[in-house]
């Protein structure tokens, strides 16, 4: 095809150091005059001509509008004899893929020493009160503000659970979700956890 | 010495004549000095716009009788802005020589004013294809209707045609035009790009086409009425950038008020009559545009 002799920022009428919103506008811009029944393509564009130049118009801000394949082509543009055939949407959408492979996520876990008389004493303890959980969750060495972080509860409220502040925090149902998150990542029986803290946590509001 | 601005369009009754009066009064407004000239062939109509009887004087004078241009201007209620008015006893069909064009100019920019606008009638006759080449500016008028835009693009390409006449041999300006009317009727599939064509054939100039890039044709449009008008400027930008390869700026849009049509009824400059319409702000930042008075505007258009 003898367009693409033309790189998508001569297609959408930009400069190559032009801001992203500007992209979108120069697009709109395009988009509105070469679809439908603008005045400006007449006797000018056969409806034909305008519906390609339409295509044009779409695959260059495929490429433009997102700003990762945007700068691999704006690389690929720079290197030397490289042909702009070379340079299709398709193409550049199966390169990012390769040079940008999925980052590993930073993992959850957070290595302690392993005390079995303390295992045994968790496998054991069937009354879990807010003191309890404070010691399992120092013993596996997650500070407050990770256990925050993985739980995206806030820290004040993981402290009052700790503390059993029932004045500190909210109704039964949502402090129950909590302790059970917390008992999740703490790698405890949730149910069991709960059923037990619950018991002393209402004991405590007089219910 | 003074700068030349051409106002031309491809259609008839378009406001040619009510922008280039516009402009002039909003020049005056920042301070310069105006002349305008009616050059349009069909007919003088500026002094009626002006509120203005019409006089004896006029340019045939300038032409035939060889009277000096200064004797010929005469000034309107409005300070700074004079006009010298066009043809109107010509009872012999009248166009002016592409000689008398290039006096016309010459005689112009000895004159003392800051600005001079020629406006000029419809379509493109010869002596105002000759005159757009000469202007400092060269300003296009066209509006939303698909009957303009349609003589806006001729208007255009006849600009361009005339042009390569002149720096071309017969032979590769008949080829040209054999190739444009293969386009035209659809023979050849694709667009027609000027600058490609004459970078690959023989004979032609590429000089000129350089120069329509610095200083690239203005292209103003006239009673919008909605967004999608104001937006065809850019469209039609973008039409002559992908077809012709040839920039044109797009200096902006004019609204439609009936402001208009009531001061020319009332035979007052719309401007003045009503002062305070959006069209004057419109008009206002046209000119400074144009003027270079506005550096951050300058400065904006230069990093866009």
């Amino acid at each position: 095809m003898e367009n693409l002799k033309y790189n998508y920022y001569d297609i959408l009428e930009v400069s190559h150091h032009c801001p992203q919103h500007e992209v979108t506008g120069a697009y709109e811009r395009a988009k509105a005059t070469y679809s439908g029944e603008n005045p400006a393509i007449y006797t000018i564009f056969t409806e034909e001509e305008a519906r390609e130049l339409l295509k044009l118009v779409e695959e260059a801000y495929l490429v433009l509008g997102n700003k990762t394949l945007r700068s691999l082509y704006d690389e690929k543009l720079s290197q030397a004899g490289i042909k702009l055939g070379d340079l299709s949407y398709e193409s550049l959408k199966l390169q990012s893929q390769i040079t940008l492979p999925e980052k590993p996520k930073p993992s959850t876990k957070i290595e302690y020493r392993l005390d079995e008389k303390f295992e045994d004493d968790i496998k054991n303890q069937d009354d879990w009160n807010g003191d309890f959980i404070k010691k399992v969750r120092e013993y596996k060495k997650i500070p407050l503000e990770r256990m925050s972080e993985i739980t995206k509860i806030s820290a004040y409220y993981i402290n009052a659970i700790e503390k059993n502040d029932g004045g500190s925090l909210p109704a039964p149902v949502f402090v129950r979700g909590y302790v059970g998150q917390v008992a999740k990542v703490l790698g405890l029986d949730e149910k069991k956890v709960c059923d037990s803290y619950m018991k002393g946590f209402k004991a405590t509001l007089g219910k | 010495m003074s700068q030349l601005w051409v106002v031309g369009a491809g259609k008839g009754g378009i406001g040619k004549t009510f922008v280039s009066s516009s402009l002039g009064i909003t020049l005056s407004k920042l301070n310069f000095k105006v002349l305008i000239v009616d050059f349009d062939m069909s007919g003088a109509n500026l002094h009626t716009t002006f509120g203005l009887k019409l006089s004896d004087k006029n340019l045939r004078m300038f032409f035939d009788d060889g009277r000096p241009m200064e004797e010929l201007i005469q000034a309107t209620e409005i300070p700074k802005v004079s006009y010298l008015q066009g043809f109107w006893d010509s009872w012999a069909p009248s166009d002016v020589s592409i000689e008398d064009t290039q006096k016309i100019v010459a005689a112009c920019r000895k004159l003392n004013y800051d600005y001079v606008l020629f406006d000029l009638g419809a379509g493109p006759l010869l002596s105002y294809l000759e005159l757009f080449t000469q202007a400092d500016e060269k300003i296009l008028i066209s509006d939303s209707e698909p009957t303009s835009v349609e003589k806006t693009y001729r208007f255009l390409e006849s600009f361009i045609c005339y042009k390569l006449r002149e720096s071309s041999t017969t032979e590769s300006y008949q080829k040209l035009q054999a190739t444009l009317r293969a386009y035209r009727s659809s023979d050849h599939k694709g667009y027609f790009s000027f600058r490609s064509y004459l970078k690959e054939s023989v004979g032609f100039s590429f000089d000129y086409f350089e120069q329509l890039n610095q200083r690239p044709v203005r292209l103003l449009v006239n009673s919008c009425r909605c967004r999608q008008d104001q937006d065809l400027g850019h469209s039609i930008k973008s039409v002559c950038h992908k077809y012709y390869d040839l920039r044109l700026d797009y200096v902006g849009a004019i609204d439609f008020d009936n402001a208009v049509w009531q001061s020319v009824k009332s035979r007052e400059p719309m401007l003045i009559e009503k002062p305070f319409t959006p069209l004057a702000g419109q008009f206002l930042s046209v000119c400074k545009q144009l003027t270079n008075t506005n550096s951050t505007a300058n400065l904006y258009r230069a990093a866009v």
